[in-house]
């Protein structure tokens, strides 16, 4: 496994795809803040803050999957099953395990930008400061958020297989029917994977879990897809 | 030195030396009294990641390749309809069919990357989809290279040898092989063709495998690396280790081939030696002679096929030897002007197996 996971690394690190999202979610991470901060008027309260420093995990969770359905795009996936030997299961594990470690990486570079615009431009808000305990729930929250995102991207790209359906898809879901959901019952976004992402990563909107129920239940959807994904790979053809 | 693996073996009271050839390596290894040592190469290499030394042909009598009634339907295509064929170990076997065939198919359920309706693939007596895969028993070409376009060759090989289980330094090796070593740190998107042609090559010959399947390898390179593929094909078959190849033109492979598995609409329509298909060509004669209605007459009867040529002037004869259409030419007094065996090029013999069949 250690093997299949440094061969998928390689693949991952291999090209300008990581660098392009790392540079994005860089980005991202700073146009949240300043946002947040300065065009969102005070920011009173503590979770008012955190906002500001949440994590942004759906750039993660893209990453992976295009990632993933690349594969087939690129036809890079017969190759890699069939240099791995007939184990197409662990290949995926494989892929998903090297995926979150990638993914933890750009979601590490986005938590420092964001801690370090955003730490020094909350001062300036009135309320109560981020405490030590606060700012590192974000942060652990946002890297967790990350590993889980990229690992359930890896799942949905194994399973879409097509790139442009995938990131299109997955930005339907975070855009509009999740704001959808919100309209209808505020709370029961914080029920679905991205509302649970977004939770666990800082979001303040959320509050119905506690940081573990957020945790969990982002697992609980991404464990069962990254199985359907494992399961659909043995019985499909790769080429 | 090599290494050695112990296992289970008579307890020897001397001290032995075996001398043994590995390959082209000669080693001697002492073993100590009383060890219950056992050479087993094919084990040391895969611990070393090494090409394995001894191929494992020399000794086995099951088909390197077996393909029992495989049957691949995509929804109400058939593609491959209850094909079954060997391959034999040591040998360069070409499998051959018009485009549309079901090759490419056929040769993705023989490596396990397409799952059969019906039938089952085995390699080296194991079924394909029950065997936990080795890159040194089977490498794979099959279309395109399988490279990320903006990753470099060497890059994509690396990944390659990692999920392989294999050495690093066996990727400029191949390199070297494919003649990619100067361009191995561009990316692949910048790469011709051929170039991608010859990187897909390297990847199915990183674990320098004991079968060799490749899929109409040929198109896209240019005529200095046909032959330079053409003679690498030879040198793993002198070494004992098998290639499945497959074309749409046979003489493309001909020359390069032991043994040819011809199908067509998915289905078989010939197994055997190259020898043998180039004898179905054999038997026809090219006759000349102003009285053809006697000599046609005469071949009929004796057995033979007549078709007039040349505004009845000439005759093609079939299925009769070219000496017994001179003796009957003696005994019915009928004058010849020519008398010519002709043997039939491959492609005609090709074309005639695959028309027939869709007939």
């Amino acid at each position: 496994m250690t093997a299949l996971i440094r061969g998928e690394l390689i693949k991952t690190v291999s090209t300008r795809t990581l660098l392009g999202y790392a540079a994005t979610g860089a980005a991202l991470a700073i146009a949240n803040v300043v946002i947040v901060t300065q065009a969102s008027g005070d920011l009173v309260t503590v979770s008012d803050k955190q906002e500001a420093i949440a994590g942004l995990p759906i750039i993660v969770l893209l990453f992976g999957l295009v990632g993933a359905a690349g594969e087939y795009r690129h036809r890079t996936a017969a190759p890699a099953a069939l240099a791995a030997g007939q184990h197409r299961a662990l290949l995926l594990l494989a892929r998903a395990g090297a995926y979150a470690l990638t993914g933890l990486a750009i979601g590490a570079l986005m938590v420092a930008v964001a801690l370090v615009l955003g730490l020094s431009l909350l001062p300036a808000h009135p309320g109560p400061g981020l405490g030590a305990h606060d700012v590192a729930l974000v942060a652990a929250g946002s890297l967790l958020a990350a590993a889980l995102s990229a690992i359930m991207g890896v799942a949905v790209g194994a399973l879409v297989r097509n790139q442009v359906a995938g990131v299109v898809g997955a930005l339907i879901l975070a855009f509009v029917v999740s704001p959808l959901i919100a309209v209808i019952d505020e709370t029961a976004v914080e029920f679905t994977p991205f509302g649970a992402a977004f939770a666990l990563a800082g979001d303040p909107q959320a509050g119905t879990l506690s940081w573990g129920g957020d945790a969990l239940l982002l697992l609980a959807w991404t464990l069962p897809l990254l199985l359907a994904a494992v399961v659909t790979e043995r019985h499909r053809d790769l080429a | 030195m090599c290494a050695w693996r112990k296992a289970a073996a008579p307890a020897s009271p001397l001290l032995a030396t075996y001398l043994f050839a590995a390959g082209r390596r000669l080693a001697i290894v002492t073993i100590p009294p009383g060890s219950k040592a056992k050479f087993d190469l094919r084990a040391d290499a895969r611990e070393n990641g090494r090409a394995d030394p001894v191929p494992m042909r020399a000794t086995q009598t099951f088909p390197a390749v077996a393909v029992e009634g495989l049957t691949k339907r995509y929804g109400d295509v058939t593609a491959v309809e209850d094909l079954s064929f060997t391959v034999r170990p040591g040998a360069v076997t070409a499998f051959l069919g018009p485009n549309g065939a079901g090759k490419t198919t056929a040769l993705k359920a023989i490596v396990g990357l397409a799952r059969p309706t019906a039938g089952r693939a085995l390699i080296n007596g194991a079924p394909i989809d029950s065997m936990a895969q080795d890159a040194r028993v089977l490498g794979v070409y099959i279309e395109s290279c399988g490279a990320h376009p903006g990753r470099s060759a060497r890059d994509h090989l690396r990944s390659l040898a990692a999920l392989a289980g294999l050495m690093p330094g066996r990727v400029d090796e191949v390199l070297t092989v494919v003649g990619l070593d100067e361009a191995a740190s561009r990316r692949v998107g910048t790469y011709s063709t051929g170039m991608r042609q010859r990187l897909g090559l390297a990847s199915a010959l990183l674990g320098d495998p004991e079968i060799l399947v490749l899929d109409e390898p040929l198109n896209g390179l240019d005529p200095q690396g046909i032959r330079w593929l053409r003679t690498l094909l030879r040198e793993r078959a002198a070494s004992g280790r098998t290639v499945l190849v497959s074309s749409h033109v046979l003489t493309e492979v001909a020359q390069t081939v032991d043994d040819v598995v011809v199908i067509h609409r998915g289905r078989l329509v010939r197994q055997g030696a190259i020898e043998d298909l180039e004898r179905l060509g054999d038997g026809r004669v090219s006759v000349s002679t102003p009285m053809p209605e006697r000599l046609a007459t005469a071949v009929r009867r004796a057995g033979g096929r007549v078709a007039f040529q040349n505004g009845g002037g000439r005759l093609l004869l079939e299925g009769i030897a070219a000496a017994r259409v001179g003796e009957l030419a003696h005994s019915e007094r009928i004058l010849l002007h020519e008398l010519v065996p002709r043997g039939g090029s491959l492609e005609e013999v090709f074309f005639s197996l695959t028309e027939q069949e869709a007939a």
